[in-house]
């Protein structure tokens, strides 16, 4: 079964006014249960927005999505998806693992069961020593990594992450992605992936879709095929090259602009 | 990467730098005191010209009493003949008047929260309440007071019957709302877009959204909106006594002992200090909500 089913989505905003933005046309895409999709283009390419598409954050003005079998409505009713965002987000008034709680509280769960899930989740990034502490208190790196253990704390099948490591320097963001792999490969977590980064597109993705702007489509879907698990030595394979000379180049394609007015860089 | 990390600890409450705080106020007390002394010293009898603009106070004893009279004044009884020592007089007063602004606060912030996030949930209420709260506070007291006594006086439910003190009341409540209502509204719109849209990707409620999100942000507007609405209070109960001439309070005390100032000039001091004791007590009631308020809070934003 696939986890998402996107078909003829087209996202306008402003419609009918002088400041008329068309932001997606014509989006068809099929994630499958278990896939780590990313997607990858220059700023003003809608791919913030279709996270958002399915995320139900926003409404597509044309076409239809289906999340986990039902309308991205109810599949965000359910909770069926958590997500994480280039900044942590985490609220400075509340302990690591009471972050981590949060959904669980808006859920209705009951305290105990709060708490053990949170530590479960603080285990799964490695931050179990760190319950009691304030975000402010935590490096970049760990505050995303609460962020993400929040994103998960309700077992969702699908995870959706907008530049989640964007902010991080280059080497907390390496150990990131393997984290994240690690973990996925532990939950079988469905991800789609928002980022501008080709090497980390390609070292985490099964697929990467490439999008251009104005109006905002998908130009390519580029394969990446590396054999086996992925590890910080999949970096120096040569697979992981032709990967990113493959999306490079289907990147180059895309007109680029500097003055595109971003949509989605909010 | 974990070198930086401190764990969450209890500062204690008396740091060195507070009681480094709690010094260099008395130190400023003793400093007004000497100002005061000197000045007396030096300053002409009868008041002086700077320039041709009557500009220096006159230093007699009339106009400035000694410090110590004024502490000595405190000894006395105050009338002649009564028991009842002028201390325990200005401190009833000041005692009377905090329990009226404690009032006057508590229903100016409920009010202003209210206000606050009725326009934080309705952008159409923030348009048309928000000018009116601004011209609210343009009408002077003076002239509201009298007002809020005669539409007091004849309000009453069942068996209730509108207090006199509760005009006082009121009349804090209303110079107190204000900075409550401006500074939460602030707090509560304070949220970046992506907190908001973590709570909406979680299906939360606008209710849950305000108690889970955006009041907990509020809170670090809220503080120094309350610092405003404690010291407003404290003005708005005092005018009120002064101008409905309500009897028991502080205010009232400054008025009665002002007429004797020819013939007894220390005793409107002793009123007026105990005005200042009602205000720091008031303080003195917010910083310790501050210090609860944030007391898990980033040290930047505390300081």
């Amino acid at each position: 079964m696939s986890a998402i089913e996107i078909n003829n989505v087209n996202k306008v905003f402003n419609a009918g006014s002088g400041n008329q933005v068309v932001a997606l046309t014509d989006i068809n895409l099929s994630i499958a249960s278990g896939e780590f999709v990313s997607l990858i283009g220059p700023s003003g390419c809608g791919k913030s927005t279709l996270l958002r598409l399915i995320a139900n954050l926003l409404e597509p003005t044309g076409g239809d999505i289906v999340v986990n079998g039902k309308s991205p409505k109810q599949a965000r009713l359910d909770q069926d998806y958590g997500m994480a965002f280039q900044q942590s987000g985490l609220f400075e008034w509340r302990t690591v693992a009471k972050n981590i709680e949060l959904p669980l509280e808006l859920k209705g769960w009951d305290k105990a069961k709060r708490h053990e899930r949170a530590m479960e989740m603080l285990e799964l990034v490695k931050l179990a020593d760190f319950a009691g502490h304030y975000p402010w208190q935590l490096s970049g790196g760990m505050q995303q990594r609460v962020a993400i253990a929040r994103a998960l704390a309700v077992h969702p099948a699908l995870l959706l992450m907008d530049e989640p490591f964007g902010a991080l320097d280059e080497m907390t963001r390496e150990h990131m992605q393997s984290e994240l792999l690690g973990i996925c490969r532990a939950s079988g977590t469905t991800v789609v992936f928002v980022t501008h980064s080709i090497p980390e597109a390609v070292y985490l993705s099964n697929r990467v879709v490439v999008m251009s702007p104005r109006p905002g489509r998908v130009t390519e879907i580029v394969d990446v095929s590396i054999e086996g698990e992925r590890s910080d030595a999949t970096r120096d394979n040569s697979a992981f090259f032709k990967g990113i000379t493959a999306v490079r180049e289907a990147l180059r394609g895309v007109e680029m602009s500097d003055h595109v007015r971003g949509i989605e860089d909010r | 990467m974990s070198s930086t990390i401190t764990r969450p600890q209890r500062t204690s409450f008396l740091t060195p730098r507070r009681l480094r705080r709690v010094a260099l106020f008395f130190a400023s007390l003793v400093l007004v005191a000497v100002a005061w002394e000197l000045y007396k010293v030096v300053g002409p009898e009868a008041g002086g010209k700077i320039f041709g603009w009557k500009l220096l106070p006159r230093a007699n004893d009339n106009a400035m009493p000694h410090i110590w009279e004024m502490l000595e004044r405190y000894g006395r009884p105050e009338v002649r003949g009564s028991d009842r020592k002028i201390w325990s007089v200005v401190l009833a007063g000041a005692w009377f008047s905090f329990r009226l602004a404690l009032v006057g606060f508590f229903v100016g912030t409920a009010l202003g929260l209210g206000l606050s996030i009725l326009m934080a949930r309705f952008k159409v209420a923030e348009r048309g309440i928000l000018p009116y709260l601004v011209l609210s506070q343009t009408v002077p007291l003076i002239a509201l007071a009298p007002l809020v006594v005669s539409w007091g006086g004849k309000l009453s439910i069942g068996d209730w019957t509108w207090p006199r003190w509760l005009s006082a009341s009121v009349l804090g409540a209303f110079l107190a709302f204000f900075p409550v209502a401006v500074g939460a509204l602030k707090g509560l719109t304070s949220p970046p877009s992506a907190s908001i849209e973590l709570m909406d990707s979680y299906a939360a409620s606008w209710w849950q959204t305000l108690r889970k999100l955006r009041f907990p942000a509020a809170v670090p507007f809220l503080v120094p909106a309350l610092k405003l609405a404690a010291s407003a209070s404290v003005i708005g109960v005092v005018v009120a006594e002064i101008s409905t001439g309500l009897k028991g309070g502080i205010g009232r005390l400054i008025i009665e002992y002002a007429r004797e100032a020819t013939s007894d000039p220390a005793k409107v001091f002793t009123a007026v200090f105990g005005a200042a004791l009602l205000g720091l007590a008031m303080s003195g009631f917010v910083t310790l909500a501050d210090l609860y308020m944030m007391r898990n809070r980033p040290k930047e934003a505390n300081a």
